[in-house]
């Protein structure tokens, strides 16, 4: 076991000492790396941002249920009774709106009072204002029930007041869609780079490699540096991609909150949850490693 | 010990560097091995060493047939060998001390022991003083001394020297030859290829002799 473990002292040391030796190729490789990692890990701080501002405004998502003129009274009540029996559990209240309290309520505002007193009858219909339930996907819920109950007989139209929530969240998942194919972008970098950064210095190290295995090094040893070389650029280039996100954190903040403001509504950017942000970064120091034990592979064998 | 049956060694289709060749060495022999340039003996000593494989034959190595030997397991067999080539093959980016470290570093030895026997191995090839230089700043000669001391840290079994005193005036060459002869007489088997008749004449046991892949066995005597 001490043995094992002066041996990975060994290949640390050799790897660190094999990046100080080239250190402006190293820190290219690092920046290009980081740089390409600082944009999905900005799209995730978008989108775990985004997240809760979606729930906050889609937490009363309301529908209106216009009805027939034809309707009468007892029917109206026979369509709040069926809406409460066959979706209770969605609802989290329904009640009836006469056309003449809607009238009225229209009426309440200057701005539309002059215009109504123009016409001769009331032209709103009988409407049933159901405010729904919170739930994880608020706008697929809302479209769902909208559309069972327009087949509705009484029923003549649907107004899903949750239609811009529904927007939002398919922006959130194209933000999502994007950021996958960002994802699959980094680990093709990252393992490009590294393999290539290996390759060069398995072609440099040609020498080392040949006198290590003269005096009896197995090829784990051989090869155990540059895996070290590979998990300690993607560690690095994690490093400075956080550096460069959270920097960036500041007038992106500045920016999005005064447009943010503008609907009224309070926003602000922060970094993905550490965990998150711990996951990505192990992936990338794995995928450097990886990187490196298919070059080492490759390029060691004279 | 180290046995050769029936050893060939050609490159490509070329011809026989060496052509079926047979010894036997015992445990704890100092032995030479003469010819001229071009004769086989960096080969002979490569394929003892297990750097390369005979076209055909067997070639044991304590105990080991060298061409049964797996990928895996061959380094182990390598660290029991002590090798001095030709060229010195040394790690030019890191000083005399880290050059001597390495078949240590290799073995996963604990720093400091490796550390004692590193500096030791200095002192006996006469570089003491000289740990904290880049191999570009010592001599040919001293760079020699540097591989034979890389060489001799590990406590092989067997050494392995080709042309080891080539680029050393006498009293080097001297000094160096006594460092052999110090280890092989600890039980240490000693395989030297030289031609420096002198050297052979006053410290050979047993003389092999390679010319044109032809091999003769002049037990005891030197060529």
């Amino acid at each position: 076991m001490k043995r094992w473990l002066r041996h990975h002292r060994y290949a640390l040391r050799v790897a660190l000492r094999r990046l100080r030796l080239h250190p402006l190729s190293s820190l290219a490789n690092i920046v290009v790396i980081s740089l390409m990692l600082a944009v999905p890990i900005l799209g995730a701080a978008v989108l775990q941002s985004s997240q809760p501002l979606a729930r906050q405004l889609a937490v009363a998502p309301e529908l209106t249920l216009f009805l027939s003129p034809d309707t009468t009274a007892a029917q109206q009540q026979d369509l709040l009774t069926r809406l409460r029996d066959q979706a209770g559990d969605q609802i989290a209240a329904a009640r009836l709106l006469p056309r003449a309290q809607a009238m009225a309520q229209l009426r309440s505002d200057p701005t539309w009072a002059r215009a109504l007193d123009a016409l001769g009858e009331n032209p709103l219909p009988d409407a049933l204002i159901v405010t729904l339930k919170d739930s994880d996907a608020p706008a697929r819920q809302a479209q769902a029930l909208a559309d069972a109950w327009a087949k509705w007989p009484g029923v003549d139209h649907v107004q899903l007041d949750s239609e811009w929530v529904r927007r939002l969240e398919s922006l959130l998942s194209f933000v999502r869609v994007g950021l996958g194919l960002l994802g699959i972008a980094v680990i093709v970098v990252v393992l490009a780079t590294v393999f290539n950064t290996v390759r060069l210095q398995a072609l440099t190290q040609r020498e080392e490699i040949a006198v290590a295995r003269l005096v009896g090094a197995t090829e784990s040893f051989v090869r155990r540096p540059f895996l070290y070389l590979g998990a300690l650029t993607g560690l690095a280039a994690s490093l400075l991609a956080l550096l460069l996100a959270w920097l960036a954190m500041a007038p992106l903040n500045t920016l999005l909150g005064r447009f943010a403001r503008s609907y009224g509504i309070d926003w602000t950017l922060h970094l993905p949850a550490t965990p998150d942000l711990l996951l990505s970064g192990l992936l990338i120091i794995l995928l450097g490693a990886i990187a490196a034990r298919l070059s080492v592979t490759r390029h060691t064998r004279f | 010990m180290i046995e050769f049956q029936h050893v060939f060694k050609s490159y490509g289709r070329g011809r026989n560097i060496l052509a079926d060749v047979n010894f036997r060495i015992e445990p704890g022999e100092f032995i030479f091995v003469s010819g001229p340039s071009g004769a086989g003996k960096s080969t002979l000593l490569k394929l003892v060493g297990a750097l390369e494989p005979a076209s055909r034959g067997a070639v044991t190595v304590n105990g080991h047939r060298i061409d049964r030997l797996s990928s895996r397991t061959l380094p182990y067999l390598r660290r029991t060998v002590g090798l001095i080539l030709q060229d010195a093959h040394l790690l030019f980016d890191r000083n005399a001390f880290d050059n001597v470290l390495l078949p240590l570093a290799v073995q996963g030895l604990e720093p400091s022991m490796a550390a004692t026997r590193a500096r030791a191995a200095i002192e006996k090839v006469g570089l003491r003083g000289k740990e904290g230089l880049l191999p570009i700043e010592l001599s040919g000669g001293e760079q020699q001394r540097l591989a034979i001391a890389r060489a001799i840290v590990g406590r092989p079994a067997i050494l392995i020297a080709d042309e080891p005193t080539a680029n050393l005036d006498h009293d080097s060459a001297t000094h160096i030859m006594d460092v052999f002869r110090d280890f092989n007489q600890v039980g240490v088997t000693t395989l030297i290829a030289s031609h420096d008749t002198a050297l052979m004449a006053r410290y050979a046991q047993r003389t092999l002799h390679i010319d044109a892949g032809r091999f003769s066995d002049l037990a005891g005597v030197p060529a």
